[in-house]
Formats: C-alpha cells, sequence, structure tokens
C-alpha cells in the first residue's frame, strides 16, 4: 500500500514537471519510462477502482496537495487531482508533452511513435492512447461546429451548457477539496475569487446553485464508496462561503441578472434575505429629485431607479413564497416611512405603485 | 509503386484546390461541398499516410513540397477533423513529418512548425471559449477532463430544443427556427458516427416541424443510413422509421444492402437468413404499410429480373414471416387494413394465407389448404375478372406464404399410396411451380404429379425399395420420356418432401442426396432446415 502510494505521490511530480522547461532535459528513455508508469497506474485505477479502502486511501493521498495554504497561482494542482483523474492520466501525461515546446526533438519522435503507432488492429482501437488522442480532437471539433453553426446561448442562464458544465466542475472540485480538509472548500474559493473573472465567476455560482440536487453518476459512485451524505449538500459549502463574504455576495446581487437572481432567491431563503437586505438597502439612498420627478443617486455606484424596479418586478414574479415575501418587505418598508400613498415620498411607495400598475 | 504515386499527384492537386476553396467551411456552399466529398478525402488521407510513411521527413519535402499547406488546411477544416477517422490519419501524416535529429535551422523550422499543428489538432479552438479555459484551469481541470461532460451537456441541451417543437404546437416563439435545424442537420454529418451524438441524430430523425416541406438536408439521411447500415450507429426502430419514411433513397439503399448481404454469404441456412432479416429492421418498418409496398416492391423487380431465383424467394418469405411476426407483436388491433398492404389482392384469400399452419392443428390443415386453392383457382381461372391482377401476382401473393404450399407438398406424401391425391392439393402445387400455364397444362401437371405419387405409393409397399429407383420414379415421366423441365421441378421437390415425410423415406435420405447432383428448388431450403433441426 505504502509503495503504491509513493508511486502516485511520484507520479503526480512528474506529471506537474511535464508541463514546465524541464522537459528539455528529457530524452527518449524518459520519456518511456513516465509513459509506463502513467499506463500502470491506469492500470491501478481500473484494478482498485471498486476496492472502496484502497480508493480512500489513494484519493486521501492526492487531495493533500488542497490542504496547502496559499499557492502563487490559481491553480495550485498541477499534478494529479482526484481518483478520476487516474483513469486517464497517461491522456493528460500525453497531452501535456505533446504541447510542451521544450521537450527536445528526439525525445518528441519517439513520444509520436508511442503515441501513434499507425493503422493495427482496427478493434482494439477504443482502449488504446492513440483512439483516446483521436477522439478527443473529434470531440473538440465537434464542439466547435455546434457552436459555431447550430449552438444559441441559452437565455436561461442556469440551463446554458457552458455555464452548467463549468458549475457541475465547480461542485465536483468542491467536494474532494471538502472531504480533504474541512475548511478546504472556503480558502479554496477565495482564492478562485482573487484570480479568476469575477463576473464568469458569478455566474457560475449561480449556476451551480441551481443545479439540481444530484447527478445521477455522482449517486452511483457515491453508493458505491458507500457515501449517502454527499447527495443534496453539493452546494451547501458554496453557499455557506457565499454568504459569508460581504464584497462576493454583493457583487452577486448587483451584477447578475434579475432573472437569475430571483430564481437562486427562489431556491435558497438565506439568499433571498440577503438580496432583499441590499436592495432595501440600496433603495434607501435614492433621493426624490423635485423638478426632474424622478428618484436618483449621489453617488456614481448607486443603484438606479430602473434597476431597483426591474429585480422587485422580476422577485414579484416568482412563486408564492419569495413574491409574498417581497411584498410584505416592500409595504412594512412603506409602513415604517409613514404609510404614504402620494408618489415621491417614499420609494417604496413608488416602488409599489410602479409594480400594481406594471403588472 | 510508380504508378501510384502519378495517379497520386494528380489527386494531390485536385484535394488542394478544393481544401483552399473550402478554408474553414464556414458558408453554406463549403459545408456542403465539404461533406460531399468527406469519404473520399479520407480515402486520399490514408493512401499519403501510406506513401508518407516509407519516407524519411526531407524526402517528404522533396516529393511533395507543399504537403505543410495541404496539412494545415485540411486541419483548419472542422469538418475535416471531425469525420470518422480523418483526425487520425491527419495526425500520423504530420507524424511523418517531423525529423528526429534536425541538421540545420530549416528542419528545425519544419520541426516546429509541425509540432504547432499537431497542437492545433489536439488542442484547437482553444481561443473559442476563453472563459471557460480560464475557469476549468483555476479548477485544476485539462480540456480532456471535461470534454466529453461539455460535449453532452450540449447535446442534451439541443434535444430538448428540438424535442419542445412537439408540445409547444402553435407557440412560434420558442420554436427553433427551420434554418437552425437544417444547419444543426449538416453539422451532424460528419458526426453521425460519434456516440455522443446519438441521442441528437434521433431527435433529428424525429423531429416534425410545422414547414410542409423537408427542413434536413438530404445527405443527413444518407450519412446516418450508412452509419445504420455499418453498424456504426445505434438507433432505436422508431427513428430508422422515420428515417426511410422521410428518405426514400436511403429504404432502397437498406433493402438492397440487405440483398447482397444474402446473396454474398456461401451457404444460407434459414436461421441465417432469419437474423439477418430481423437484424435489419425492415420487417419492423413494413408494418407501416408505404414501408412495406417499396420493399414488396424491390422483392417482386428481384424476382422478374431472377426469373424466380430461389435464393430472392426464401428471402422474401423470411421477409413475410419476419413481417407477419413484427405486426402481431406491435399491437392487437392492427393500425392499417390489410389492402394496404396487399392492395391487389381478394381481402379474404390474405386472409387465409396469413394464418399460420402452426396455429392450426395439423389434422385440420386441409381446410385452409383447400380454400385457398379454390380462391386463387377461382381468381386465376376466371378469364372474365381482370382486377385482381392476372397469375404472376397471385402466384408472387402465394409465393409471400410460401410454407401453404410446402404443406400442400407434405400433406400429399404423408398420405401417399393410402387414398386419391385431393384435387386442389395437385392444383395449388402445379399453380406454385408454374403459374403461367393455361388450364390444360396444368391439367396435363396435375396428371403427372398424381401418377408419381401413386408410383411413389408402390415403391413404398414393395420391397426391393432404393435410392435407385425413387429416383427413377421422380425423373421418369410415365411413359418413360423426361418430363418438361417445369413438372421436373415438381417431382424432384415431391420426392425431397418424400424423404422428409412419407414413411420410411428419412431412411433413404442420404442415399438420395449423394445420387442428385442437380440443385433444388427454393422452398426444399425449408425442408432441408427442417431436417438440419430434427424438427417436424
Amino acid at each position: 500500500m505504502d509503495s503504491l502510494l509513493q508511486q502516485l505521490e511520484r507520479f503526480s511530480e512528474v506529471l506537474a514537471v511535464s508541463r514546465t522547461t524541464h522537459v528539455s532535459t528529457w530524452d527518449a528513455a524518459t520519456v518511456r519510462r513516465a509513459l509506463q508508469w502513467a499506463r500502470y497506474l491506469r492500470h491501478v485505477h481500473r484494478r482498485f477502482g471498486r476496492h472502496a479502502r484502497i480508493r480512500k486511501a489513494l484519493e486521501r493521498r492526492l487531495q493533500n496537495q488542497w490542504k496547502q495554504e496559499g499557492g502563487s497561482g490559481p491553480a495550485p494542482a498541477l499534478g494529479l487531482t482526484n481518483f478520476q483523474a487516474l483513469g486517464h492520466c497517461d491522456l493528460l501525461l500525453s497531452l501535456r508533452l505533446l504541447a510542451n515546446r521544450a521537450l527536445g526533438d528526439a525525445a518528441f519522435h519517439y513520444l509520436l511513435q508511442e503515441l501513434f503507432p499507425g493503422p493495427g488492429v482496427p478493434g482494439a482501437e477504443e482502449g488504446t492512447l492513440q483512439g483516446s488522442l483521436a477522439l478527443l480532437a473529434r470531440r473538440r471539433a465537434a464542439v466547435h461546429m455546434l457552436r459555431s453553426s447550430a449552438y444559441r446561448e441559452n437565455p436561461v442562464l442556469q440551463e446554458d451548457s457552458l455555464m452548467k458544465t463549468q458549475a457541475e466542475l465547480l461542485l465536483e472540485r468542491l467536494q474532494e477539496v471538502g472531504e480533504a480538509h474541512a475548511e478546504g472548500p472556503g480558502r479554496f474559493l477565495s482564492r478562485l475569487w482573487e484570480h479568476l473573472p469575477h463576473n464568469n465567476f458569478l455566474k457560475v455560482t449561480a449556476a451551480a446553485l441551481l443545479l439540481p440536487p444530484s447527478s445521477p453518476r455522482h449517486q452511483e459512485e457515491e453508493s458505491e464508496l458507500g457515501n449517502p451524505r454527499r447527495a443534496g449538500e453539493r452546494g451547501r459549502e458554496l453557499l455557506h462561503w457565499l454568504l459569508g463574504k460581504s464584497e462576493v455576495i454583493v457583487a452577486f446581487c448587483r451584477n447578475l441578472p434579475a432573472g437569475l437572481l430571483t430564481s437562486v432567491a427562489g431556491r435558497h431563503p438565506e439568499v433571498s434575505r440577503v438580496y432583499l437586505g441590499l436592495l432595501t438597502d440600496w433603495g434607501r439612498h435614492l433621493h426624490y429629485d423635485l423638478q426632474k420627478g424622478i428618484w436618483i443617486g449621489t453617488e456614481s455606484q448607486d443603484v438606479p431607479w430602473e434597476e431597483l424596479y426591474g429585480r422587485f418586478q422580476s422577485l414579484c414574479q416568482a412563486p408564492p413564497p419569495l413574491k409574498d415575501e417581497v411584498l410584505t418587505t416592500l409595504k412594512s418598508c412603506k409602513a415604517q416611512d409613514g404609510d404614504f400613498e402620494v408618489p415621491g415620498l417614499s420609494i417604496w411607495t413608488d416602488l409599489l405603485l410602479a409594480l400594481e400598475s406594471g403588472a | 509503386m510508380a504508378q501510384d504515386s502519378v495517379g497520386l499527384s494528380s489527386d494531390y492537386q485536385f484535394w488542394i484546390q478544393k481544401l483552399s476553396v473550402w478554408k474553414q467551411a464556414s458558408t453554406l456552399e463549403t459545408q456542403q461541398d465539404t461533406c460531399l466529398y468527406l469519404p473520399q478525402f479520407q480515402e486520399f488521407l490514408r493512401q499519403m499516410y501510406e506513401a508518407l510513411k516509407e519516407m524519411d521527413s526531407n524526402t517528404v519535402i522533396e516529393r511533395f513540397p507543399t504537403i505543410g499547406q495541404l496539412l494545415a488546411k485540411a486541419c483548419r477544416n472542422p469538418f475535416i477533423l471531425a469525420y470518422d477517422e480523418s483526425q487520425k490519419i491527419l495526425i500520423w501524416c504530420l507524424c511523418c513529418l517531423i525529423n528526429k535529429d534536425p541538421q540545420n535551422s530549416g528542419e528545425s523550422q519544419l520541426n516546429s512548425w509541425t509540432r504547432g499543428l499537431l497542437s492545433h489538432i489536439l488542442a484547437a479552438f482553444r481561443s473559442d471559449i476563453k472563459e471557460v479555459d480560464l475557469f476549468t484551469q483555476g479548477l485544476g481541470y485539462a480540456p480532456a477532463d471535461y470534454y466529453p461532460g461539455l460535449l453532452k451537456n450540449m447535446v442534451l441541451s439541443l434535444v430538448s430544443e428540438l424535442r419542445e417543437n412537439h408540445l409547444n404546437g402553435f407557440n412560434t416563439q420558442s420554436r427553433m427556427a427551420p434554418e437552425r435545424v437544417r444547419s444543426l442537420s449538416r453539422v451532424c454529418v460528419p458526426l453521425v458516427t460519434l456516440p455522443d451524438f446519438e441521442p441528437l441524430v434521433e431527435a433529428l430523425l424525429t423531429y416534425h416541424g410545422q414547414e410542409p416541406q423537408e427542413v434536413l438536408w438530404p445527405e443527413f439521411f444518407g450519412a446516418v443510413n450508412e452509419a445504420f447500415l455499418l453498424k456504426k450507429i445505434c438507433l432505436p426502430v422508431s427513428a430508422v422509421l422515420c428515417l426511410w419514411l422521410r428518405h426514400l433513397p436511403s429504404l432502397e439503399k437498406a433493402v438492397l444492402h440487405l440483398f447482397e448481404k444474402l446473396v454474398s454469404s456461401e451457404r444460407n441456412c434459414l436461421r441465417r437468413i432469419e437474423c439477418f432479416m430481423k437484424d435489419s429492421l425492415l420487417p419492423e418498418a413494413a408494418c407501416h404499410p408505404a414501408i412495406f409496398r417499396v420493399v414488396d416492391e424491390m422483392f417482386r423487380y428481384a424476382l422478374l429480373e431472377t426469373e424466380g431465383a430461389p435464393e430472392v424467394l426464401a428471402a422474401m418469405q423470411v421477409f413475410t414471416r419476419c413481417f407477419v411476426e413484427a405486426l402481431e407483436k406491435e399491437n392487437q388491433q392492427p393500425k392499417f387494413a390489410l389492402k394496404t398492404y396487399f392492395p391487389y389482392a381478394s381481402p379474404s384469400l390474405v386472409m387465409v394465407l396469413l394464418q399460420r399452419p402452426k396455429d392450426i392443428p395439423q389434422g385440420l390443415w386441409h381446410r385452409p389448404l383447400k380454400r385457398i386453392s379454390e380462391m386463387l383457382k377461382e381468381i386465376v381461372e376466371d378469364e372474365t375478372q381482370g382486377s385482381s391482377g392476372g397469375p404472376f401476382e397471385n402466384w408472387f401473393l402465394l409465393a409471400h406464404f410460401g410454407g401453404w404450399a410446402d404443406i400442400a407438398a407434405e400433406q400429399l406424401l404423408t398420405s401417399v399410396g393410402d387414398a386419391e391425391p385431393p384435387e386442389a392439393l395437385l392444383w395449388l402445387l402445379a399453380f406454385s411451380s408454374s403459374p403461367g400455364d393455361g388450364p390444360q397444362q396444368r391439367a396435363q401437371t396435375m396428371v403427372e404429379v398424381k401418377a408419381v405419387l401413386s408410383h411413389l405409393g408402390r415403391l413404398l409397399r414393395s420391397p426391393t425399395l432404393s435410392a435407385g429407383n425413387l429416383l427413377a420414379a421422380a425423373e421418369e415421366s410415365r411413359e418413360g420420356d423426361p418430363r418438361p423441365p417445369a413438372c421436373q421441378q415438381l417431382t424432384r421437390r415431391l420426392l425431397l418432401n418424400f424423404l422428409l415425410w412419407a414413411p420410411g423415406g428419412r431412411a433413404m435420405a442420404r442415399d438420395v442426396i449423394t445420387l442428385v447432383s442437380l440443385p433444388f428448388p427454393a422452398s426444399c431450403l425449408s425442408l432441408t432446415a427442417q431436417v438440419e433441426d430434427g424438427a417436424d
């Protein structure tokens, strides 16, 4: 067992190195050894995939890397990231070496000979590296063709396949990180927030919060490992982190489209509470301009009336628990302000009037 | 070798030109043209590879100076990369360009360029979804990890969009525009054999828009059919049915493909024919009358062209049997009246013919047989009736259900020597073996058959029963002259039946068969199968 774990770690290092310029020192023999190693570990994956104890031990060792604090770049892990990756570690290694310009010509030539032996026994293609690489190229061409010809971004963001895929990946990774260390997810997410473009990240977060409770594949894997508690918990850590970081939740509520936020608020009452709180806060920053006859803000970052109205309108189109909560909030704010019916005195009155006439 | 390379050079010029026109296949015309040539281009690539792999990198450049251009252009065309094995063969060709030990800067540059192109194939189109790439990298995933999942999600999303059209009815807003559906079917042409695309192919095949004309691209049907016939794609019967209903050439190709398979196999026992038949999904699809009629028509042509070849006859009988089975399995109440399947036949005749002998106790077989014989006799010999087709049509109908003629023969022989053979059975046998005879000729045949039967009956009771006299009985006529050929076929068939059914016949079987060198008529295929099975 121990030797297996060592092998795992050492290969993980090799995999990490394969992306760096260090490979310029590799010759054909080194490449051969690396490929053999990958093949061996792939065999390990096949052999022990269903063996819960061994698999757990291997996973734990791989998850250790997530425990490390700091980390300069957004991607701390250059090596193997989870047990699943073992299943195609030879593919990962091959792709990295193929793309690495630092690899010498002789070593590269050898690599090509190993990876692409040419036409052989047709039936055995699927299992071979040659077959997998060709399949990957084919799939990428397929994605490109679909995107440029027939694909349209789904206006319902959480159902857009690109968003969904990213969301699924995020939750998957969070689960692994969470298994390694209880506070892992929080730190991991903070690191992502620091390094990735915010807009996409927020959209993916929303999509992740709106994914169905558990995909069938996960359920299957979990039942194999005897780990039933995972189902339905996947979004919890994400939600917890989101609500815990004020900077993030404010950006979340401010920048995402109204419809998307309504869906998220509908699914997660904790979010609806914070969202409503923010909306009321933003509303209070506006004052009535008597001359122009509209509500305006004083500072540039104030949320304008139109946007505020748009968001409330979307919320009022949500199904009952949320819709009622919103109306109750608006009415109580209106009451706090003095319960005026005349426009121009309380923004809450005006909002309610606009919503009623608009609806 | 020299001749090959000459051919290759001219092809090479052709393809370089084509690729230059296609560029990245971003317009309708270039996409259409690319799709038409995909298989040929792949074949050309294979030939190129065979030539290149014998040379080293420098020789390649000498021989084909513009090879770089060719390969680069091919790599930029996503349709080519998406098709079948083209991406793999392109990679092989590129591998031939890599120099293990570059001596000068020119060779190094070539290496570098080639490596770039290889990267492009395997890491292509990265700029397309930059945000996704960044995000997934941040998570520590490589494209190899998430591309399968992404493709699956995209396909599912498109499938649900296509399916939604059914439910929305007149809600024009959420319907997929016909141009998009068409474009989607075009994109699918090179990707039909990719397993991830199966749900999309199925959804497209079963898609019904509101437009009166066909919205899917015809080459799409052709590509799906090709893949289906070569077993490179797995489709449910409902999808295949849609394919054949919407695109007649595909159905015709499917039937021809079946014929080829049946004809090219060495020795076809019934079971094998049945296997091929069921595999082809044609019997199930034929439950839809339009498909049945087309297939039937093709059988008719085949029979006419081959002048009643036994193989075709046997295939048709198996087809009909499988078809009837499928009809019964499908639903208790038939969706279409029998007349839609057999418009030229009398419905009552068809009803009797459709009965399965297995469902009737053997002792009662003479009843339907008599009915069939009488009905056919009435139709065929009544000259005033022109409507139910001539003798050929009725023979053709009977030939579908070849089992009845066999049973008639069986009945005659199991009771050989006992009583007078019933006229109805004799008539049926005579008709089935030569439908074109006039009434007099048929009567003559019936007399001959009767004579053979009584001869066989006498032989049975005689102590000198041997393979020799059996054959003699079959070959010679009453007067000792050889019989007319159609009659000969019939008597030979009777002989075989005799070997199977008459008491003591089986004992003689091996001897007789070794003596006989001439081919047996088609229906004997079913009989030999029964001998093989040991069934009775």
